[in-house]
Formats: structure tokens, sequence, C-alpha cells
């Protein structure tokens, strides 16, 4: 049986690790993007299921890269769920309004993002 | 100083009552110099009557004393009789004949008899030197004799003059009098004028600190204290080394425009340039003996005389004062003094308001240190929690075994740990939340939302708290509530905030949610049976870093940010909040909300 793929798209090193430990160890196969333009490139490429969008990334944010994706009709049925930063009021209005389907604010407890991402993937 | 042209009312008033005692000291003048006109024709006719009186008596007395010896020709008796009249010293000369044979005849040294003979003019006082008495002596059947007496008019004439002098002297010295008296009254009432002007000034100085404003009130009132007919209050600017022409009175916009285009410094040979110098008042009594004056057009527009005043202060050059006359001549000792004050006053002025300007240079100092200070501390805490973010959730992993089971032991330090990151990271959140409210940087996110939602949320997100510490969690919301519109995301941190205090200081009892709705506000209260809060307490609570009782901050943990954060979200969405307390039987959070909030407010 094929797994569920999941792109992860962060820049930071620990975030990465520890969505991919908590998801491998949920049953998920993981992908992993650094910055934007890798996020868009394997959305197109892999194929994944779901994505996880962290918003603060070095090359264009994160609402861009979904803008991006949910531009290509054959990817913007893949939920994207936006990870955003409580530090910045308003980032939730942004995430919806660039396409996303869902957020959780960083930081975030691995239960609950695992709560949510099983929402999205029934 | 003549009153042709007068700028101003006041001016104009003073100079009308000064006329009209011109006019009545005039006036006086006249009616004394009349009266003592009077006085000394009254004396002379009074004189001469005595005199004439005196000579009719002698006469009188030759009448009925010599026609005895007349008849016998008894020499001795008539010559005492002439000795005895002699003893009047105005009788100059006497003469008694017997049929034109003169038979004693006695002259007083030193006049001369054709004189005496030939004065005959009537009255002393229309030139006569001697007045000339004579009758005709009956002593016998058609016997006739004659006595002749010449009185000199000298005595009388010293006499009638030296009243002449007194009542003159008399009518200079009440003249005088009045002049001075009036001169005295005018010195008076400039003074009084004077000292209203200072008066008002020294109010204006210390009350206002628009510089502008006072300094045109001192131009003003020196002007017309002075009696010249323009002034300028100049500013010394540091950086330029000029005059700069800060106020003006009695000028036109071309001549102060002149003034500012001449830019002319302590070294010009200005009346100002001089003072400065000098450091002392500086005259110039007319501008036509000052051929090469730097300013030319002062001259040009018809000004003459000027005095300047340095404005300092403690050696430091803050300006000058200048006023200009179109009279020529030089400036009183008091006009200077008088200038010398409204340069003291000027400087306070300018000092004030340059004070003013640092202090207002400072606030703004201030205010951007404290936004960077705000927006310090809002990176900085971002910045802490990415690590923190880490912590939390790699222990939060190994907790649920994601690396492997873990032993009970390690399992119970790790949810320690965790408890003790989260406590860590509401702490930043706090610091944040106030540093981006500080820094402006808090924007509520307007949307429409249900406050049973928010309430419902809130209840939730602490039921395990309450369940732990056996407290009975209650809420009275009404079902029929209107939809809403403002921040729901704060509006539930503020009731969470409210709910996680309450339970925290509660040990037992419970807590209590209510909600109303009417005149288009919520009012929302979070009450409690924890200790309550004293009044003292009460006042400071929703102040930063304040907890009710220092004691319960190390025992019951949190930053004391938290009402402070809740304050400043309740009335950025336009409400109220405050605390209703009984130490011992509870306290109850109440705030008001619009249920309708469509602008943010910043204060």
């Amino acid at each position: 049986m094929m797994k569920t793929k999941i792109l992860v798209i962060e820049d930071n090193e620990d975030n990465r690790r520890i969505v991919r430990d908590l998801l491998t160890n949920a049953g998920y196969e993981v992908i992993e993007a650094v910055t934007g333009q890798e996020g868009v490139t394997a959305a197109e490429t892999q194929g994944p299921e779901l994505i996880l969008m962290d918003i603060q990334l070095p090359d264009f944010d994160g609402y861009e890269a979904t803008r991006r994706i949910k531009a290509n009709p054959t990817l913007s049925a893949i939920p994207i769920i936006a990870v955003t930063s409580y530090a910045l009021s308003g980032d939730d209005v942004k995430a919806f309004e660039a396409g996303c389907n869902a957020y959780v604010t960083k930081p975030f407890s691995p239960r609950e993002l695992l709560a949510k991402i099983r929402e999205y993937l029934q | 100083m003549t009153n042709a042209h007068s700028p101003t009312p006041a001016r104009k008033t003073r100079s009308v009552s000064r006329r009209f005692s011109y006019a009545f000291i005039g006036i006086g003048t006249l009616i004394l110099i009349a009266f003592a006109a009077v006085g000394i024709v009254f004396n002379i006719i009074l004189i001469e009557g005595e005199l004439e009186t005196r000579l009719d008596k002698v006469m009188q007395l030759a009448r009925t004393n010599l026609p005895t010896p007349l008849k016998n020709l008894d020499k001795d008796i008539l010559n005492g009789f002439v000795e005895a009249i002699f003893i009047d010293a105005s009788i100059v000369y006497a003469k008694i004949s017997r049929q034109d044979q003169v038979i004693t005849e006695k002259k007083r040294p030193g006049f001369e008899l054709h004189e005496l003979e030939t004065s005959m003019q009537p009255s002393l006082f229309l030139g006569a030197k001697f007045i000339v008495k004579s009758a005709d002596i009956q002593f016998a059947e058609g016997g006739v004799g004659k006595i002749r007496i010449v009185v000199s008019g000298e005595s009388a004439k010293k006499q009638v003059l030296l009243q002449i002098y007194g009542i003159v002297a008399l009518i200079v010295l009440i003249i005088a009098a009045i002049w001075l008296f009036e001169a005295r009254t005018g010195q008076l009432g400039q003074s009084v004028e004077e000292q209203k002007a200072l008066v008002e000034i020294s109010r204006v100085v210390s009350s206002n600190l628009n510089v502008e404003a006072v300094l045109s009130g001192i131009v003003r009132h020196a002007v017309q204290l002075s009696k010249t007919d323009a002034g300028t209050i100049y500013e010394f600017d540091e950086a330029e080394q000029v005059f700069v022409p800060l106020t003006n009175f009695g000028v036109d916009a071309a001549f102060i425009q002149a003034l500012r285009e001449s830019a002319h410094g302590v070294g010009d040979d200005t009346v100002i340039g001089r003072a400065v110098i000098k450091g002392a008042p500086e005259q110039i009594p007319d501008l036509e003996n000052v051929p090469d004056y730097p300013l030319p057009f002062v001259k040009e527009a018809g000004f003459r005389a000027m005095l300047a005043v340095p404005l300092l202060r403690e050696d430091r050059l803050f300006g000058g004062l200048v006023v200009r006359r179109r009279e020529a001549g030089w400036f009183s000792k008091p006009v200077e003094k008088l200038l010398q004050t409204f340069a003291t006053q000027s400087v306070v002025a300018l000092h004030n308001a340059q004070l003013f300007r640092e202090i207002e240079e400072k606030g703004r100092e201030l205010e951007i240190a404290n936004k960077h200070k705000s927006q310090f501390l809002a990176n900085m805490s971002h910045e802490l929690r990415t690590p923190l973010n880490a912590i939390l959730g790699y222990t939060e992993l190994i907790i649920d075994n994601i690396y492997g089971d873990v032993p009970e032991k390690i399992r119970e330090v790790l949810e320690r740990l965790e408890k003790n990151g989260r406590h860590l990271l509401g702490l930043i959140n706090d610091v944040l939340d106030l540093s981006k409210i500080e820094a402006g940087q808090l924007v509520l996110s307007l949307n429409e939302y249900s406050m049973g939602e928010v309430v419902q949320t809130a209840i939730t997100a602490v039921e395990a708290l309450a369940v732990e510490k056996k407290l009975e969690l209650k809420t009275r919301v009404p079902q029929d509530l209107s939809i809403a519109r403002g921040d729901e995301q704060r509006i539930a941190q503020v009731l969470l905030n409210l709910l996680g205090n309450a339970i925290k200081f509660t040990d037992e009892g419970e807590v209590r949610v209510e909600v109303t709705d009417s005149d288009e506000t919520f009012s929302v209260s979070v009450t409690d049976t924890g200790p309550g809060i004293s009044e003292t307490d009460q006042k400071k609570i929703f102040d930063e870093f304040q907890q009710a009782d220092g004691s319960s901050t190390r025992e019951k943990g949190g930053s004391g940010l938290g009402l402070s954060i809740v304050k400043k979200i309740v009335e950025m969405h336009g409400g109220r909040i405050w605390v209703e307390s009984d130490v011992g039987k509870g306290s109850t959070f109440r705030f008001t909300l619009p249920v309708r909030v469509d602008r943010q407010r910043d204060e």
C-alpha cells in the first residue's frame, strides 16, 4: 500500500525534523523543501496529498508559494495548511486570501498539528 | 515726541489728557497774573492815597499852628516846625513864605532845587519823582503866608516795588509749584503705566510659551512707553552670527525685509552691534550726524534717533532690543532703564522658548527611543520563540514515544520540562504582545464573530485546569446574542486571560462567566470566589508588571503583563475594563465591548 505523501515547506531545520519525525512515525511519507521555489517545484513533481506551508521563507513567502500552487489547476485541489506566526497579526486572513485551506499558529504542538492533518486527509 | 501720529488709541488718550493739563496750567497762570496785577494797582493806589493823607495832615497842621508865628515872624517856631516835619524821611524840601518873602526853607542834602521846583506831575506812578504840596495860611486880615513841601516818591516807590516783587515772587512760586506738581503727577502716571506694562509682560512671559506673542507685546510696550515710533527685537542667530529681526513694531514689511537682508552682526557698526560690544545701552541721538551708518534705509524711513539694549544673560547673547524715534535727540536715563527692564523680560521669554524647544525635541527623541525599544522587544521575543518551539516540539515527541518507549521516571521529568517551556512561551508572548501594542504594531483583525462561541472556546481551553483544582465552571450567556464585529482571537485572549487568572487564584468554589447585551454593548464578567483584591491593589493591577500581591507572583507565577494587555485590547475595541472585589469574598472582572467595532482606537 502506497503511503500518503505530505510536502513540508519549511526553512528551519529543527521544525522540519520535528514534523518529519512526527509524520513518519504516524505512517506518512514526508517530502521536504527549504525554499518557496523548491516547494512549488516539489508540489508539481512529487504530487503530495497535503502541503504544510511555512510563511516565512528565504526567497518568496508562503503566501506567494500558495498562490502559485493554487494557480495550477492540476494542483489546486491539494489542501494546504499554513503555519503562521503568532507574532504577525492578520496572518490568518492573508493565509486564507492566498488560498490556504487551514492554518496552525507557530509554535505548534505536534499533537495538534497531527490532528489537523488527519482532518484534511479524510 | 510729538503726538502728530499716534499709533494706538492708548497713546492718543494720554496725549489728550496731557494737552488738557497744559491748558489748565496756562489758564491758571493767567488768572494768577491778573490777580497779581489787580493787587499791585490796588496797593499803588493805597500807598499813594496814604501819602496824600499824610501830606494833607501836614498841611492841616501847618494851617492850624503856623498863623500866629507867621504874624509875629517867630522864626524859631517856624524853623522848629520845618525840622519836625523833616523827621518824615520822604519829605525832601519845605519852604514857608510870607507875602512872597521866604521866611524859612530846608532842603534835604542830595536833591537839586530846580529839580524839585519843576516836578509837577500829579502822580508818582505816572513818572513823577516828587510830589509837591502847597497851602495858603491866613495869619491876619489879608495876611497870607504859604507853605510848600516836596515829597520824594523814592521810598513810596520802593515800598510799592517791594510789594510788587513780593507778589511776583509769590506767583512764580505758585506757578512753579503747580508745574512741579503736574510734572510729578505726569511722571507718576507714566511710571504707573510702566508698572502695568511690566506686570502684564512678566505675566505673559511666564505663562506663554509662544515667544512671538510675548516679544511682540514687549516691543509694543517698549515703543509706547519710551515714546518712540518704532522698535525691533532681534534674536541672535549663533550659527550664522547675525541678528534676526524677530518682532517689530511701527515699521512696514519692506523695512523688516531690509533689516533681515542686511544680516548685520556683532562686529558691525550698528547701534545694536555697538551696544552688544559695550554690554550696555547705546544711543545714536541723530542719524544725520552719522553719514555712513551701515543700515541706510533706517534714515531713509525717517528715523533720526535710536536706542539699543543688548539681550544678555550670564554672558550669553540672546539678541537685542532697539527703539527708533523720528525726532532727533538723546534718550533720557529713565528710558534707558525702562528698556533694560524690557530687555531682561525679552531674555526670559527667549530663554523659555529655547528650553521649550529643547524639551520638545527631547520628548520626540524619547518617543522614538521608546518605539525602538518596543520594536527591539518585539523582534527579540519573536527570535526567542523559534528555539523554544523546537524544545517544546522535541519534548512532546519524546513524551509521545516517537523516539521509542520512555521510562516513566524520564517521562515525568519531560512533562515538567514541557510545562515550564509552555510557561516560558506564555511570558514571551506577553512581552511580545505588550511591546507590539506600545510600538503601535498591534492591528486588530476586525471580522464578524459570535460572542457565544468565543466564550465556549475559552471555557473549553480552561476546563481541564478547573477540573484539576476541583472548581465549578459556570456560564450564563443569552442564546439570542447579536452577531458581533471585532477581533475574535484577541477577545478570546482577553477572556482566556481573565478565566486563567480566576482559576489560578481561586482554591475552592466556582468561576462564573456572564454575558449581557444592551445598548449595542456587551458586558462580560468573570467572577471567582478567590481571595479578593484590596482597594489599593485594584488601582494598579492593570498596570504593567503589577500583581495584587508581590508574594502571589512567586506562588502563582505570571508575568504581571496579562491584565495590562487585556486592558489595551479592550480599549482598542472601544471598551472598558474594571474590577469589583471584596477581600475574602472574591473578585469580578468586568469589561464592556461595543457589539459592532468598526475601527480600532489608538488612544
